[in-house]
């Protein structure tokens, strides 16, 4: 009885939405190539579920490695600036307009250049999470524990030393902040990119569906896409929270 | 007195001014002589902002004398840092958040790029009373304690200049006098050189060679005292009549209006 009213304490949101999705279709009579009830929805995620999961797969593995690469590079670039004022001078300014520039809009600019295949899907998510990761380690390379600069002078620190073992580790909160925002923006924007112009994964496969009206399909194409996009993001929030408390 | 060994550490007429974000300039420091001899403890005495943590920071070449010269063995300051001989335990601590006690007191080797003795390391918990808190984080701590690793962790590369800004300030009365044992304990197995800025007169005297006592606006050293007990020192030294003629008197010293009542 408790697990149950926990359950619904937790899911009412999305019980009462399945609700109403099922309400409309029922009352309007809707034909199913307009919009399926839940049901026929759910049964074509599980009674396909090789498809579904090789797809997810596909979509993950390519956002992921586009948020690796994005990270990496971010940091990579922000330690740069850090290390070399005349590079802050240029990166900085740079970082900021891109970080607010919406990934859509990167889109056909990146395809036009690097070709429509899945490598340029990888670029587009590495991108989208480069600006953030750039932005936010850099702060976090500023921002030092009270007295630890005094310290490190007193311990008679090299740059390099200090780097190692103060600014570098500083910066480790901020590059959690920029992973919880990267990731979850980062699934978008592969499944963006494969949806205009992939072969595969999620994006494509919602695309090729909708194409030929097999709503079903298309429909349990976006349901995955949002329950991957919430563990995504939950996992990355909670990794977060955890390296804070860790910090702090 | 005649000195045949040159100090260890001299401040030369020294005055500190900084410049504030208005525009207009504080005078910390004015005229400051001051010798420390090589191995001796001196303890500064004074009422809070007449610029004792500013003659710790010139010492450890945080701050750079606005006239007049700091020299440590007739060098700056800056190139004991750089040879890793300096430890110092700063007001606020300045302990590592995401370092472990054990982490924050072996940091110094790392920064040096040498190897981590362990059994130092632990044996300078043991000896800060910090025992079972080794895999503690300094947010874990009380006040006290980080005070008391950050303590450790200055004494760590076994330091030839040692400077501590007020170490035990946060500290109650009965660990602060067992930690005034251990240091003095420390003290007098080696040479080293020792500031300590302090607010306690009984810690002074009971630890010191020599009081510096300032006064502020500008900062200034108004008198200095040498402490005749020999040592090693027993607490029982705190209770002789000796001593209490020493507090009552810098005391006095300390707060010249009480002494015109
Ligand atoms: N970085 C600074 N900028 C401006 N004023 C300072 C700075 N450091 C110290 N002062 C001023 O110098 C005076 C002495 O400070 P300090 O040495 O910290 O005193 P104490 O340690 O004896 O309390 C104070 O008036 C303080 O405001
Ligand atoms: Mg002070």
């Amino acid at each position: 009885m408790t697990r149950l009213s926990q359950f619904l304490a937790r899911n009412w949101a999305v019980l009462l939405l399945l609700a109403l999705w099922q309400g409309w279709v029922s009352l309007a009579d809707l034909n199913s190539i307009v919009l399926p009830a839940p049901w026929p929805v759910l049964r074509d995620v599980l009674s396909h579920p090789a498809l579904y999961l090789a797809n997810a797969a596909q979509t993950l593995a390519t956002a992921t490695a586009g948020v690796a690469i994005g990270l990496g590079f971010g940091a990579l670039v922000a330690v740069a600036a850090w290390a070399s004022r005349l590079l802050a001078g240029m990166l900085t300014p740079l970082g900021l307009i891109f970080s607010s520039v919406p990934v859509v809009a990167l889109i056909p600019i990146l395809a036009r250049l690097l070709g429509y295949d899945i490598s340029t899907v990888v670029a587009i998510v590495a991108v989208s999470a480069f600006f953030p990761t750039f932005v936010f380690v850099g702060a976090g390379l500023k921002d030092l524990p009270r007295g630890a600069d005094d310290l490190f002078s007193v311990l008679g620190a090299s740059r390099a030393a200090r780097l190692r073992h103060l600014v570098l580790p500083a910066a480790v909160p901020n590059l959690m902040i920029a992973l919880r925002i990267t990731v979850p923006e980062g699934v978008l924007a592969a499944i963006l990119a494969e949806f205009l112009m992939g072969r595969s994964g999620l994006g494509f496969m919602f695309r090729e569906a909708a194409s030929r009206f097999a709503m079903e399909r298309a429909l349990g194409t976006s349901l995955v896409v949002t329950v991957a996009a919430v563990l995504c993001f939950s996992l990355a929030h909670r990794a977060e929270r955890v390296i804070r408390t860790r910090w702090s | 007195m005649p000195q045949a060994i040159p100090d260890a550490i001299r401040l030369d007429g020294v005055s500190k001014s900084f410049r504030l974000d208005d525009g207009k300039t504080v005078t910390a420091l004015e005229g400051i002589d001051l010798g420390l001899r090589e191995g001796e403890f001196v303890a500064v005495l004074g009422p809070s902002g007449c610029g004792k943590s500013t003659v710790l920071r010139l010492i450890a070449g945080l701050e750079t004398a606005s006239t007049g010269a700091v020299r440590i063995e007739g060098r700056a300051p800056s190139e004991l840092a750089a040879a890793h001989r300096l430890g110092v335990a700063f007001q606020d601590h300045a302990l590592l958040p995401w370092l472990s006690v054990a982490q924050n007191i072996a940091l110094p080797y790392r920064v040096a790029g040498s190897k981590v003795d362990h059994a130092r390391v632990d044996a300078l918990i043991e000896l800060v009373g910090l025992t079972g808190f080794r895999d503690a984080r300094p947010s874990q701590l009380s006040g006290g304690m980080r005070q008391r690793a950050s303590i450790a962790r200055a004494l760590v590369l076994d330091p030839d200049v040692l400077l501590l800004d007020e170490p035990f300030g946060a500290l109650d009365a009965v660990t602060r006098r067992h930690m005034n044992v251990e240091l003095q304990r420390i003290w007098g197995t080696r040479t080293l050189t020792t500031l300590l800025v302090t607010h306690s007169v009984d810690e002074a005297i009971f630890l010191a060679d020599r009081i510096i006592v300032m006064t502020g606006r500008p900062g200034r050293i108004l008198r200095e005292v040498t402490v005749p007990f020999p040592r090693p020192r027993d607490p029982s030294v705190l209770r002789t009549p000796e001593f209490h003629a020493l507090v009552d008197e810098l005391t006095l010293a300390l707060d010249p209006e009480e002494a015109a009542l």
